[in-house]
């Protein structure tokens, strides 16, 4: 068996902007890898790009051009494959020294194709969980219905009483109190709470081989967020699910992934394992990473009162992306023998330990790879 | 020690909800209480942090001590003066000296006008300034919040979240307030940017010799800032002290479950007993907030881990003797039978 489960290779998905007449290049030239049974995390402010990957592994960008390049390859029943095949026909992009200058994209043939490629695969191998559970629910709908729905239509319980009966298995596992009486309640009758673990349990009832997590805690109270964090904690232990979780919350990160990778600006600037990305005393490490882990109150910030170290200037607009490092405006570890290159050339994606990579003109190991 | 800037006196805010057939034919609501009997006080130059869950009622105790929505019952004094009963002409000149940050990064800033306007125009809603002096403020102004001069002519859509805080702050700032009510200042914005605007707020409080009522979920943000927290629970506040001794030494279970809540996203080590509670918890509380069905006695004792421990006890579910708050000594105040 693969033990690759979802392998994202040099993916491009730009937006137009109509008033800046300018390219917003949300996701760069993105390569991420997601192991069977692990969970990725993916952490990165807004702007970074780190929603538009996922959506752009679910077949869920609308906006134009969209997704323009690269490979998303699925693992399923054994054979791998790509989720943007044969769809490089339906666009052209006419590149100048490695900028994109102009997309000419047949829309509707490419929308056509690609949803014949991914019937079968969203919803399927691949379902997804959201920011704001209210919306992403039926509001004219019970929750039971909508969990029968997907049992009916994607796993093996065809009948509508084995499904009922699956659905309110569904509900007990996500711990969900006296299932059989909520099978029956509309999602307004719900907290905010609830309603996420009613949309967990309807991601994990078509029994997915990937779960895509866009920030499953944004927006929940405190309390109730750590208690979301739990369940899929546990969940993960018991169902083994392979999860790719997409989060600014960096201690829901910490928590639940085995490998990281930080976004920055349409790239990824640093992955390894979570132990290593974030560890106190890591040997090396992406300035920005260093920055967001520090612009976190410690108890020893609390406790002197003393000042956040800030990172300075504003989140990278994609629009208008620097010739050389994204981070370069912002970055408080520039050299005079690195300045050149991190003004002039985008440092590659190098490996600093086995496992470990860093996009960074300070770390040799990268500039040779 | 500095003065009492404001203070505030059983404060109740009631809002009615019509919902129903029955309401809409007898053309009578529910009372749903949002803040229920609250006292507190402001000293200059302080800040008090206000946290709790969503609904809680922290924004409308915000909202209510500015005037901006009338309280049901109670005494608001500001800077000595009782403003409960104020009408807005008599408001009017205090309104400069009390403002409000916004959660919403648009809120005040009007999208068809540039910065340099929106500025402009707080600077002689209360004065008749001259040019030059209102070019003189613009600048002193955009050096206070740190934004560059060459923003001036953008729109507000053309900012970024960041800029838009700053423009908002500047905005602010223009009145030349004493207290500012501060409603989750950072909550919209990026991790990043998020620890600039709480340097900014510090140092304006610095320089400017500022009063904060710090209203924000982000517990570590508001331990930070806050000299003195109130936690808040369904309308009414359960503990109050220092803020060291709140995030350290709580002793509402309520506190300690809000604090450990988020040592446990970070999975440190957290007492068994407080994770069994919260679920507990959340499958009672349906609704989570339920004002509607008010649990009778202490409110928290439906969600309460000593509650449970302590066998439930009576008094905890006793109409007649909610908790009240009493000084547990350093001037820490906690509303429990058992604190």
């Amino acid at each position: 068996m693969d033990a690759l489960l979802l392998a994202i290779e040099n993916l491009r998905t730009y937006f137009y902007s109509r008033a800046k007449r300018a390219f917003i290049r949300s996701v760069d030239g993105v390569s991420l890898d997601v192991a069977r049974g692990e969970t990725l995390g993916i952490v990165g402010e807004s702007g970074s790009g780190k929603s538009v990957t996922a959506l752009s592994a679910a077949g869920l960008v609308t906006a134009g051009p969209g997704v323009i390049g690269g490979r998303i390859e699925l693992a399923s029943n054994g054979a791998r494959r790509n989720l943007l095949d044969g769809l490089e026909k339906y666009a052209r992009v006419t590149e100048r020294d490695g900028r994109v200058m102009a997309v000419e994209k047949d829309e509707r043939g490419w929308r056509k194709h690609s949803e014949t490629l991914m019937t079968g695969v969203r919803g399927k191998e691949i379902a997804m969980i959201f920011q704001n559970p209210r919306s992403a629910l039926n509001p004219y709908s019970t929750i039971g219905k909508q969990l029968v729905e997907t049992i009916r239509l994607h796993t093996n319980f065809k009948g509508e009483r084995e499904a009922k009966e699956r659905a309110i298995h569904w509900l007990d596992r996500v711990r969900i109190d006296s299932p059989a009486l909520r099978f029956d309640n509309f999602p307004f009758g719900m907290s905010g709470g609830m309603c996420q673990r009613a949309m967990i349990a309807m991601a994990l009832s078509a029994e997915p081989s990937l779960l895509i997590a866009d920030e499953p805690t944004t927006g929940l109270d405190a309390t109730i967020q750590s208690r979301i964090v739990d369940l899929l904690a546990e969940l993960k232990a018991e169902t083994g699910i392979t999860t790719l979780l997409i989060s600014h919350d960096i201690s829901v990160i910490q928590r639940l992934s085995d490998r990281i990778a930080v976004m920055y600006g349409g790239t990824v600037v640093e992955t390894g394992r979570a132990a290593e990305v974030l560890a106190p005393q890591a040997p090396a490490r992406h300035p920005y990473t260093a920055a967001l882990l520090a612009s976190i109150p410690s108890a020893e910030t609390i406790r002197r009162k003393s000042y956040l170290q800030a990172i300075e200037g504003e989140v990278l607009d994609t629009i208008d992306v620097p010739r050389g490092c994204r981070f370069y405006g912002r970055c408080n570890r520039v050299t005079e023998a690195i300045r050149d290159n991190c003004a002039g050339l985008e440092p590659p994606l190098g490996e600093v330990a086995p496992g470990h990579k860093v996009r960074c003109w300070l770390y040799p190991a990268a500039g040779k790879a | 020690m500095s003065r009492t800037i404001l203070e505030v006196t059983d404060l109740h805010k009631d809002y009615s909800q019509r919902r129903g057939l029955m309401s809409m034919l007898t053309g009578q609501g529910r009372v749903i209480p949002a803040v229920d009997g609250v006292s507190f006080y402001l000293r200059e130059n302080e800040t008090v942090g206000l946290v709790g869950e969503s609904g809680c009622g922290k924004t409308t105790i915000g909202r209510t001590v500015l005037r901006l929505t009338d309280p049901s019952s109670g005494r608001i004094v500001f800077d000595g003066r009782d403003i409960t009963k104020m009408s807005r002409a008599e408001l009017r000149p205090l309104r400069r000296e009390m403002q409000m940050i916004f959660q919403d990064l648009d809120a005040g800033l009007n999208p068809e006008m540039r910065v340099r306007d929106i500025l402009r125009e707080a600077l002689t809603v209360h004065e008749r300034p001259g040019d030059a002096e209102i070019a003189s403020r613009i600048r002193e102004l955009l050096e206070q919040v740190n934004l560059k001069d060459s923003k001036l002519a953008n729109f507000p859509s053309e900012l970024s979240g960041g800029e838009k805080r700053r423009v908002g702050i500047a905005r602010v700032l223009a009145v030349r307030p004493r207290l500012i009510v501060a409603d989750e200042p950072t909550s919209a914005l990026d991790i990043s940017i998020q620890a600039q605007v709480v340097n900014l707020l510090r140092d304006l409080q610095k320089n400017l010799g500022l009063t904060y009522l710090f209203i924000s979920h982000d517990l570590p943000v508001v331990e930070l800032v806050s000299q003195k927290v109130a936690v808040m629970y369904l309308g009414r506040i359960v503990e109050m002290g220092l803020a060291e001794r709140i995030a350290h030494q709580p002793r509402h279970p309520y506190t300690g479950i809000l604090w450990s809540s988020l040592a446990d996203k970070q999975n440190t080590e957290v007492s068994r007993r407080v994770r069994n509670v919260t679920v507990e918890r959340e499958r009672r509380a349906w609704g989570v907030f339920d004002f509607e069905q008010p649990a009778s006695g202490c409110r928290f004792a439906p969600r309460c881990p000593l509650y449970k421990e302590k066998g439930r006890p009576a008094i905890c579910t006793d109409a007649a003797s909610e908790p009240q708050l009493r000084d547990v000594g350093h001037g820490h105040v906690v509303a429990c039978h058992f604190a």
